[in-house]
């Protein structure tokens, strides 16, 4: 993958200040004052212990479901159904919560996120077989198993799984199983990191071993590669790799899933809501498909995410207002080109060749 | 005679970062000539040449079009003054016919504002008739031959009313047989009044089409002659700076135990027709073995099949005794096989990895570049510089992407890679195809060096001076059979010329 660079420094800081400025717009127009929004925003963001925990808490999945989604884009596979395998995971580890009694809380744990990482893997392990075996494209089947994860999940909690009579909900999780929340008041939990380390794994895992070699062998792009005939050149069998790398990608997912409800939630319902497997796709990109950037990408829109409900619960911006924001950035962030005009300068000439220096 | 001057670049001067492509370069080009820019990669012929056509600005120098000075900083703008390019990698769209991918953004419209089709097509095959073309209205390009492809991009500028083609390398891509075809072309192109720069490094195809040559080395331009006064020779040792030698150096093969003998050999292509049938061939340790041939006769498949890449219908693969013809190409490297590919981009190289990443592929798993699985990146990186000086690899870093590399460059990192391994059998497939002169014979020098070093080597080629210049024992291929032996100090190319249509008698 390209590392990163100055300009990259340079094109986070012109989205940021463009960004700025439509949001100045946009919150004066609405009649608010945008002073205002930009300090709860930042405050939200990053001041005081809650706020920061918050913040940190929104980045946990996102760290995941980034990592999950840029391995299976290393691999050579387009997958962008991550949301799918967080689905499945968490209701399959909030079931292991309850459904299992007596354990102690290590093991317990260690069940719950096992479990609903190995549910998580099986549900990508369908459209891995069929792109390998049928050849069916997995940009279009993991679409629809985002789908139906949102319907199977739906049906299992108002249905086999449900134990509320009153609403469609899973058992509470027992105490055992429970990632211990470490503030007052925010659902910052220990599985922040166990999403830290996985990412850091990951990083190892790529770019360190044999075995991030080989799956990288036929992909390492943006562009789903697969099925890579310098792999089979080489007598590295892609398939194996495809299917590999779509299995931890949806493991990780179903990590994501399963710490939201082991940490945060704590029981599954049905009217639970993710989008991380979403955001994620946009995440890994900005983060050049490295789990180091993914981390780096995620504590930052974390706290903006964070920084954005505290918007909404200070002032009379609408939620909707801040989204648009967020969505802005992320924008101009991926947009290479706003720097295209400054590389004329010597300066930033300079500055690039010196942070793009390599080992190597 | 005096000529008009289509073209005058004077005194260009273009830097990149680190790099300076184009240095007070003079070039050129009479009205109705063909004019030869040759050079070897990244002398800074594509930077003239988009410089030319409006995609770069050079930093000094002006351009004189048909007696007026221009500034073209854009491509329309090129098109305009009557200047068109066909590029190296082609760009038409593959679901489109000829006549559609042709009109692509000067569409002509009909009184209701859609396109006229017909209009469209007949306005195509009039130029194309014009110039003798022969195009298939209805045929995708998807479907059509790289010659099809490449003449449709030629109608392309010509339906824009240019009357300067720049041609970049148009041979690397095409058969012996579509490279005549593209020479008549040329020919009818400049008797109609078109004036022509033709890019290569391959300096037969200069003797043999162009009026003129430009030679370009560092960036700079090295010499101007007239193609009937000069030699290949000379204009070798222009574009390399030193003298080449275009025969290769080597002394009398020295052939030593059996390493591979392949008996009966049957093999079927992708669309499942026959396309090896019945090979025989024996390689001993210490020789060369050549394979000529038009390409198409299955040479592809018979590499495939020894490579392990496709299995074959009948017939065995001795290797050292063993029989390999059903085994995996991860078995058959580890056996100490080494493969050049005829596909570099694809299959011998991921062009998205670092180039160190792709001169590891055959040596990752062993000590000392990792050990239980785990990379001692510092001997990875030293094993990877390594190869970089050997193999004289072009490039600041091995962290770069090899997509960064000039094909030539490119071309090594798979050389390098292959031979790296001490191979017993190196199986070279096109081995210097789009690779500039300089550094063919570099190749021919290593796979001489595997010969002496006790080494077999299989050199398939459809350039028949490599095959004949480099390999000790010649097959020539001929409908998924070898039809004839030869030795290749006692055949002429006429005579091979025969044996490769089929006729050995």
């Amino acid at each position: 993958m390209d590392k990163f660079s100055f300009k990259d420094v340079l094109v986070t800081f012109a989205g940021l200040f463009i960004t700025t400025l439509v949001a100045w717009v946009l919150i004066t127009s609405t009649g608010n004052n945008p002073s205002e929004v930009a300090k709860y925003l930042y405050e939200g963001g990053f001041k005081g212990t809650r706020n920061i925990a918050n913040s940190l808490y929104q980045a946990t999945p996102l760290i995941l479901t980034a990592t999950a989604t840029l391995i299976s884009f290393r691999v050579g596979m387009f997958n962008i159904g991550i949301n799918g395998s967080m689905y499945v995971g968490a209701l399959y580890a909030g079931w292991a919560g309850y459904r299992f009694t007596n354990l102690g809380h290590f093991s317990h744990v260690t069940l719950c996120i096992l479990i609903g990482m190995t549910v998580g893997a099986l549900w990508m392990l369908l459209p891995a077989l069929l792109r390998v075996y049928a050849g069916v494209s997995e940009i279009i089947s993991t679409i629809i198993l985002n789908f139906v994860a949102v319907l199977f999940v739906s049906y299992m909690a108002n249905g086999p799984f449900r134990a509320d009579p009153i609403a469609p909900a899973t058992a509470r999780i027992l105490e055992t199983a429970e990632l211990k929340q470490i503030f007052p008041n925010s659902q910052f939990n220990t599985g922040f990191f166990i999403a830290v380390i996985v990412a850091i794994l990951a990083h190892f895992v790529l770019n360190k071993t044999t075995f991030g070699y080989e799956l990288r062998s036929g992909g390492d792009g943006l562009v789903g590669v697969y099925p890579s005939r310098f792999s089979s050149y080489l007598g590295i069998p892609s398939d194996r790799s495809a299917i590999i790398g779509m299995l931890i990608s949806g493991a990780l997912g179903g990590l994501a899933g399963a710490i939201e409800v082991l940490g945060a939630v704590r029981y599954f319902f049905q009217e639970l809501e993710f989008n991380q497997g979403f955001d994620g796709i946009l995440i890994g990109i900005l983060g050049k498909l490295e789990p180091i950037g993914a981390i780096i990408a995620s504590l930052f829109y974390g706290a903006i995410k964070n920084g954005g409900f505290f918007v909404d619960y200070k002032t009379d911006v609408a939620r909707e207002i801040i989204i648009v924001l967020i969505s802005i950035l992320i924008f101009f962030v991926s947009a290479q080109k706003i720097v295209k005009g400054l590389e004329k300068y010597p300066i930033v000439k300079k500055l690039d060749s010196f942070f793009s220096r390599k080992k190597m | 005679m005096n000529k008009e001057i289509a073209i005058h670049l004077k005194n260009i001067t273009k830097s990149y970062p680190g790099v300076i492509a184009n240095k007070n370069v003079d070039f050129q080009v009479n009205k109705g000539e063909i004019h030869a820019l040759v050079g070897e990669n990244g002398a800074g012929k594509s930077t003239l040449m988009k410089i030319l056509y409006g995609i770069e600005q050079p930093d000094e120098g002006e351009i004189v079009i048909n007696g007026s000075m221009e500034t073209i900083n854009k491509v329309e703008t090129a098109i305009n003054l009557g200047i068109g390019m066909v590029h190296q990698e082609f760009t038409l769209v593959p679901s489109f016919t000829a006549p559609e991918n042709i009109g692509l953004g000067q569409e002509p419209k009909n009184s209701k504002g859609l396109v006229d089709w017909k209009g469209l097509n007949k306005s195509v095959m009039d130029i194309a008739e014009k110039y003798g073309f022969k195009v298939d209205p209805g045929l995708k390009m998807i479907d059509a031959s790289v010659g099809v492809q490449q003449r449709t991009e030629i109608l392309k500028t010509l339906y824009r009313n240019a009357n300067i083609l720049i041609l970049d390398e148009p041979t690397a891509v095409l058969t012996p047989q579509e490279t005549d075809e593209l020479f008549n072309v040329i020919r009818t192109l400049v008797n109609e009044g078109k004036t022509v720069i033709f890019i290569t490094h391959k300096l037969r195809e200069v003797m043999e089409i162009a009026d003129r040559v430009t030679v370009m080395r560092a960036g700079e331009v090295q010499g101007v002659s007239e193609t009937k006064n000069t030699s290949i020779t000379e204009l070798a040792s222009q574009m390399v700076g030193r003298e080449v030698f275009l025969q290769v150096k080597k002394d009398e093969a020295d052939p030593k135990d059996e390493i591979l003998n392949v008996e009966n050999l049957w093999v079927h292509d992708a669309r499942g027709l026959l396309a090896v049938n019945g090979v025989e061939m024996s390689i001993k340790e210490g020789e060369i073995v050549g394979i000529a041939g038009v390409e198409g006769n299955g040479q592809t498949e018979l590499v495939e099949a020894l490579t392990g890449l496709r299995k074959a219908s009948r017939g065995k693969i001795m290797y050292l005794g063993e029989d390999i013809a059903s085994s995996t190409p991860k078995n058959i490297r580890r056996k100490k096989i080494a493969h050049i590919p005829e596909d570099r981009t694809n299959t011998g190289l991921n062009t998205q990895l670092s180039i160190w990443e792709n001169l590891i592929g055959n040596s990752y798993f062993r000590k000392p570049l990792s050990s239980k699985g785990i990379f001692n990146l510092k001997k990875v990186a030293k094993h990877a510089n390594k190869l970089k000086e050997d193999f004289d690899i072009r490039s600041p870093n091995v962290s770069l992407k090899v997509k960064s590399l000039s094909g030539g460059n490119q071309q090594k990192v798979v050389v390098a890679r292959e031979l790296s391994e001490d191979p017993t059998l190196t199986i070279a497939s096109q081995p210097t195809r789009g690779v500039d002169i300089g550094n063919i014979e570099a190749i021919h020098e290593q796979l001489v060096q595997m010969r002496d070093d006790g080494g077999a080597v299989l050199l398939v080629s459809a350039e028949l001076d490599e095959v004949m210049a480099v390999a000790d024992r010649v097959g020539v291929m001929y409908e998924g059979q070898i039809v004839k032996w030869v030795n290749p100090k006692e055949v002429d190319q006429s005579q091979m010329g025969l044996y490769m249509a089929g006729v050995t008698e």
